[in-house]
């Protein structure tokens, strides 16, 4: 934590050290801070070569490594037909609890229907991130508003990681976190 | 070809809540991040800060163009922007007004050491386009801007002098925009601003200085452009900045001399609007509040309105031919019988009265002009015309708003319940009135030490 209370790209390079991930696998912290009320936002580039921002609702991490991003249909109908079109992936979670942001990158994509279970465990984090934007100053309709999703328009955006980066403000920033890290 | 009038969701564009935003290399590996600030420009433009040179940056210049998503906090409606990226500007009005509001972004998230701008990239809007549907219905604010500058400027419009000018539009602003802490300040050539008069602090302040580029107010002035933040942020404290430039300049006996900023101890929203008259800054219209995030772009529209009209005014009642009238400025008790001692240092023309300070600048340099012409001659009638043509005053030639310094020196004589006094007398004409006996001091030259 740095000296605010707020999160370093600093403690993401340390703690990825750490934990000595497998190669194409997310280490058990950022497993964890995925579905942990951090917010996804997406990228892509479109069918008419220009870069295509979306937003995400929540995340899961399956046990072989995959990452799936809930995101609704609504918003997103572009960004989902290019991503599911074969384009790359940029998927960066930040969570208002510190700042501490990581980007998740990925040329093979797919878009599924979303499983049963996935708008409960949509709604849970995303009571966790409303909390997190109350702390943060946002007014309680605003928090409520940034984080609404509709439980019937969610789709499963779905890749394994090949890069990731630290994407928290500050000196570092935008560093790839590999599995064999540069000295 | 925007679908949506992007002035009609300028409210997402105010850094309340983040942004989203992608650019692509050059092989359409996309990158996604958060950007604290997109900030309108004009009805096919935005800009987007330049904090860091990181990978967004090396895939802007490698392919220039970017997609945004805003978010309106008043609705939480979301925009998505696509952008074509056209120039980096690192200096100047739109540089200046990014960087107020990035600091006080900052320092609301704690990140005041972090983020830092190094460039206001522009960019032309290719298209906008609604992807979440409004979820609030905006708080209604029971104030109609538009109606409330109207009136403002109708008000001004009925003064008849510079002096009733002031009192209008300070009193209009509290009374029909609800302002409730409000100052007017008048720029010197040389870029410092004196303050005229204000409203809300329970005293004038006239005569508080502000130096050129400093906090709010003075970058407003420097810039000619709005100057707005949402947040405190210690970048743009009052105070520090004067005492430092006049510690550093070996000017010691000028740090405690000064009249003190009137504004408010901790601040949570500030704005600045320049007023422009004749092709310059005449001075800037400043308010504050103890809210965070009170004033949105539609106030910055208001405020410009009205500090238009008042630059007009200004400009205006400035034209106009002698006309007698006017108000007595009786001395306060106690004055008749006694002396005053005035100290002119020439290097700024700052006036001491029995060693107090008093003004300096153009204002100090008319009162010193008038005092030595009353010495001289026993002249106690003057007129505004004869100010602006006297030699001695190195006025600019034109766009000297002279009825402004005297509404200025006025104010500042009668809060300082000084035993020396400005009087109306008509429209264009003052009378000077002093105690039984005054006497003058020319304090040194240029490197004049204090007595």
């Amino acid at each position: 934590m740095g000296h605010q209370g707020y999160a370093t790209p600093l403690d993401d390079i340390a703690a990825w050290r750490g934990a000595a991930p497998a190669p194409g696998t997310l280490p058990p912290h950022l497993r964890a801070f995925l579905q942990s009320g951090a917010h996804p936002i997406l990228g892509t580039r479109g069918a008419d070569g220009r870069p295509l921002v979306g937003s995400g609702t929540a995340a899961r991490v399956e046990a072989d490594g995959t990452v799936r991003v809930l995101a609704q249909r609504l918003g997103n109908g572009p960004l989902l037909e290019a991503l599911a079109a074969g384009a790359a992936i940029a998927a960066t979670f930040s969570h208002p609890r510190d700042h501490r942001s990581i980007q998740l990158k990925a040329r093979a994509v797919t878009v599924t229907p979303a499983r049963p279970d996935d708008a409960t465990e949509a709604a849970r984090q995303v009571a966790v991130l409303t909390d997190y934007l109350l702390r943060l100053g946002y007014e309680p309709a605003q928090a409520r508003g940034i984080s609404a999703f509709d439980a019937d328009d969610l789709v499963s955006v779905e890749f394994l990681p090949e890069q990731v980066f630290t994407q928290t403000p500050g000196p570092g920033a935008g560093t790839e976190l590999r599995a064999e890290p540069a000295a | 070809m925007t679908a949506l009038d992007l002035r009609a969701i300028r409210g997402a564009m105010d850094g309340i809540c983040v942004s989203y935003l992608c650019t692509c290399d050059a092989e359409g590996m996309p990158n996604a991040s958060m950007i604290s600030q997109v900030h309108w420009v004009d009805e096919q433009h935005v800009a987007l800060s330049y904090q860091f040179f990181n990978k967004t940056r090396r895939n802007l210049l490698a392919t220039r163009r970017a997609s945004v998503i805003a978010i309106d906090p008043s609705t939480m409606a979301q925009y998505r922007l696509q952008l074509d990226y056209v120039e980096t500007r690192e200096s100047g009005p739109l540089f200046e007004m990014m960087r107020a509001k990035l600091s006080g972004i900052a320092s609301h998230h704690g990140l005041e050491g972090v983020f830092r701008l190094l460039g206001a990239d522009v960019f032309s809007v290719e298209s906008v386009e609604q992807t979440a549907p409004a979820r609030l219905v905006p708080p209604r604010r029971g104030l109609c801007l538009l109606a409330a500058a109207r009136a403002c400027c109708a008000d001004m419009a009925a003064a008849e002098d510079f002096d009733a000018l002031v009192d209008a539009a300070l009193d209009g602003l509290v009374r029909h925009l609800r302002i409730e802490h409000v100052m007017l300040f008048l720029a010197e050539g040389d870029g410092r601003l004196f303050a005229v008069d204000s409203r809300g602090y329970g005293r004038s302040g006239a005569g508080a200085e502000i130096l050129p580029g400093e906090g709010v107010i003075g970058t407003a002035a420097r810039e000619g452009v709005p100057i707005r933040i949402g947040h405190a942020s210690a970048d743009y404290r009052y105070g520090a900045a004067l005492k430092a430039a006049a510690l550093s300049a070996g000017l010691l006996a000028e740090a405690p001399a000064g009249v003190p900023m009137p504004g408010l101890q901790t601040p949570h929203s500030q704005i600045a609007v320049p007023i422009l008259a004749e092709g310059r800054v005449a001075g800037v219209l400043f308010a504050e509040s103890h809210e965070i995030m009170r004033f949105a772009h539609e106030d910055e529209d208001a405020l410009a309105l009205v500090a238009g009209h008042l630059g007009l005014m200004g400009a205006l009642l400035r034209r106009e031919e002698p006309v007698p009238g006017g108000t007595p400025a009786p001395l306060p008790a106690g004055c008749a019988q006694s002396s005053v001692t005035v100290q002119h240092y020439p290097r700024d023309d700052s006036l001491f009265l029995d060693h107090d300070y008093l003004i300096k600048g153009v204002a100090g340099a008319i009162l010193w002009l008038l005092l030595s012409e009353q010495a001289a001659t026993g002249r106690t009638e003057f007129t505004t015309r004869e100010l602006r043509l006297d030699p001695r005053l190195r006025l600019p030639a034109h766009a000297e708003n002279l009825d402004a310094r005297l509404v200025l020196l006025r104010r500042r004589l009668e809060e300082r319940g000084a035993c020396l006094r400005i009087e109306r007398t008509g429209r264009g004409l003052f009378r000077l009135v002093t105690p039984g006996l005054v006497i003058l001091e020319e304090v040194g030259t240029v490197a004049a030490e204090p007595v």
